[in-house]
């Protein structure tokens, strides 16, 4: 590489890009989405174990954390996980099977007005946000039980 | 009510400036244009720099959409700005920038040398056993139409670069091969006349390769030529992850030579002008 | 190969967890369903340590940890090496992750196990 050539000013657009880089579509929202949601999953999973090695300390300790978890402020955030999981699960579940190359058309020669694999599995896409809503109104009758 | 997207008006143009000599960060400057119904972004461009700022720097060449030069970050996507009609933007503002995740050379210069290097790293190339006859070819490899057609539209691609301009990986990973290098990966290991997968293991098969695309599908969004990287993508997963459990492609289905003297004699009853190759 | 192999084990667990992290959701908060109790009284000690005893559930929740820890440890591991890091970094995000996983998957374990060898009242 001729290092005399100048590279240029630097116009990665950085984490802001996986954000948003421009007016796309829906799909490109959901890779987002699943990202954020493993994170505060993979969170969560590593303070579930280290909270619930609790129980190694006698039912004093447990008892006290377990009536912490009891609260509203933390039944809502249980809720939130859930939605998170439930998300996660049900887009990872799309995500799994197109990235294996179903549900994305055969290559054929492109005739404008292009389509592209992303459009062409939108009808799984929606099945997908469906299912998932569905969980989350079902798993939503959990927080009446005592 | 007017059909916006055809009454010639006065549009404005917020066009990024950057002038490596001068300034430290880009800024950003407008103008005013009256723009006919069916000119493109570039054409506006030729007549601002024609008329109000001869210092702007683009890429252009066949203002026709097959070359991949003058790709922009136009009103918030990538485009080619020969491909792009002002009107069409049915917006009273275009804003022009270079296209993003490269480094910028000046004014709206993108440095493709990203794009090319990661290109070439793949071996975008006929890779097959008989090496011979790649070089110094007897006759032709033999390619269904359906062989064709399984990676017809990935041939499509220009080196536009939109598709890594339009890419989340792209963004913070600088080594990520992004989804033109992948996608032509995969255009050439699926090629019937190709044998080369092991070879481009090395480029392909580490983490910046196609595992860390998440499907997001800005790139076939992107795309102005339709081949739909994205799509490759997932075809190349798919294919690497059977290649490692042993059903990747068989050596008996590499493509076979058809000697020119074949060729000749099937076309011999329309009497074809005498031989000249392989005399 | 090893990018693609660590790569499908991920996609490969994915309907595990599926499964189990479904089943470890629904025993735990539709408790009234499952076991005829309130949720309150399935998340006491005594219950819990009751409920520990049972084979299936350590069976479950080592599968559970395995897949879970793995999954969300290589995802984790992507996001990270996506961001422009020099080869340090690099082999400390790699080293760390695989520390890390190690130390939850082997308090996790103990955990597992010393609930179902709880002797109930002691």
């Amino acid at each position: 590489m001729n290092s005399n050539k100048p590279t240029g000013y630097d116009n990665r657009l950085g984490v802001k890009g996986w954000v948003y880089a421009g007016r796309y579509t829906f799909e490109r929202y959901l890779y987002l989405g699943h990202r954020l949601s493993g994170l505060g999953l993979i969170a969560y999973m590593s303070l579930h174990i280290i909270e619930t090695a609790n129980r190694m300390r006698g039912e004093q300790a447990w008892a006290g954390l377990m009536g912490l978890f009891a609260s509203p402020l933390f039944r809502v955030i249980e809720f939130l996980l859930f939605v998170m999981a439930v998300f996660h699960a049900m887009n990872g579940i799309r995500l799994l099977l197109v990235e294996l190359g179903f549900f994305l058309g055969k290559p054929k020669e492109p005739v404008y007005p292009y389509s592209t694999s992303v459009l062409r599995h939108r009808p799984l896409t929606y099945v997908v946000m469906i299912l998932a809503f569905v969980a989350v109104v079902l798993g939503s009758s959990s927080l009446f039980f005592k | 009510m007017t059909d916006m997207t055809t009454t010639p008006r006065e549009i404005t143009f917020r066009v990024r400036r950057y002038n490596p000599d001068v300034d430290i960060v880009p800024h950003w400057d407008e103008y005013r244009l009256h723009v006919h119904d069916g000119m493109t972004v570039l054409e506006a461009l030729h007549q601002l720099k024609a008329e109000q700022t001869p210092t702007l720097a683009y890429r252009s060449s066949c203002r026709m959409g097959v070359c991949g030069s003058c790709g922009m970050f136009i009103n918030d996507l990538p485009m080619l700005a020969c491909q792009t009609q002002v009107l069409h933007l049915n917006t009273d503002i275009v804003t022009v920038a270079p296209l993003p995740n490269y480094p910028n050379v000046k004014d709206l210069v993108p440095n493709l040398e990203p794009l090319i290097q990661k290109h070439a790293a793949i071996k975008p190339f006929i890779i097959h056993t008989n090496s011979q006859e790649i070089d110094e070819p007897t006759g032709e490899f033999i390619q269904t139409p359906d062989e064709r057609e399984s990676i017809s539209q990935f041939t499509h691609c220009i080196k536009c670069g939109l598709c890594l301009a339009a890419c989340p990986t792209v963004a913070t990973d600088p080594l990520f091969l992004g989804p033109q290098a992948l996608a032509q990966a995969y255009r050439y290991s699926a090629d019937n006349r190709d044998c080369g997968l092991k070879e481009r293991l090395a480029a392909i098969d580490v983490f910046h390769g196609p595992y860390q695309c998440h499907m997001a599908g800005a790139c076939s969004q992107a795309c102005p030529k339709g081949v739909d990287p994205a799509f490759a993508i997932q075809l190349l997963k798919r294919t690497l992850v059977l290649d490692s459990i042993g059903f990747g492609k068989k050596k008996s289905s590499l493509a076979k030579v058809m000697p020119l003297a074949d060729v000749v004699k099937q076309i011999e009853e329309f009497a074809p002008p005498p031989r000249t190759v392989g005399k | 190969m090893r990018e693609t192999r660590l790569w499908s084990l991920h996609i490969l667990v994915i309907p595990i967890i599926a499964v189990l992290l479904g089943m470890h959701l629904a025993i735990m908060h539709y408790a009234p369903v499952f076991y005829g109790m309130s949720v309150d009284k399935a998340r006491e000690y005594a219950t819990m340590l009751e409920r520990g005893k049972s084979v299936a559930q350590l069976v479950i929740y080592m599968l559970l940890l395995v897949a879970g820890l793995y999954h969300g440890l290589y995802g984790l591991r992507g996001i990270l090496r996506e961001l422009p890091l020099t080869p340090t970094m690099v082999k400390v995000v790699d080293v760390g992750i695989i520390l890390f996983g190690l130390f939850i998957f082997a308090l996790g374990t103990y955990v597992t196990w010393w609930t179902f060898n709880a002797k109930l009242g002691g």
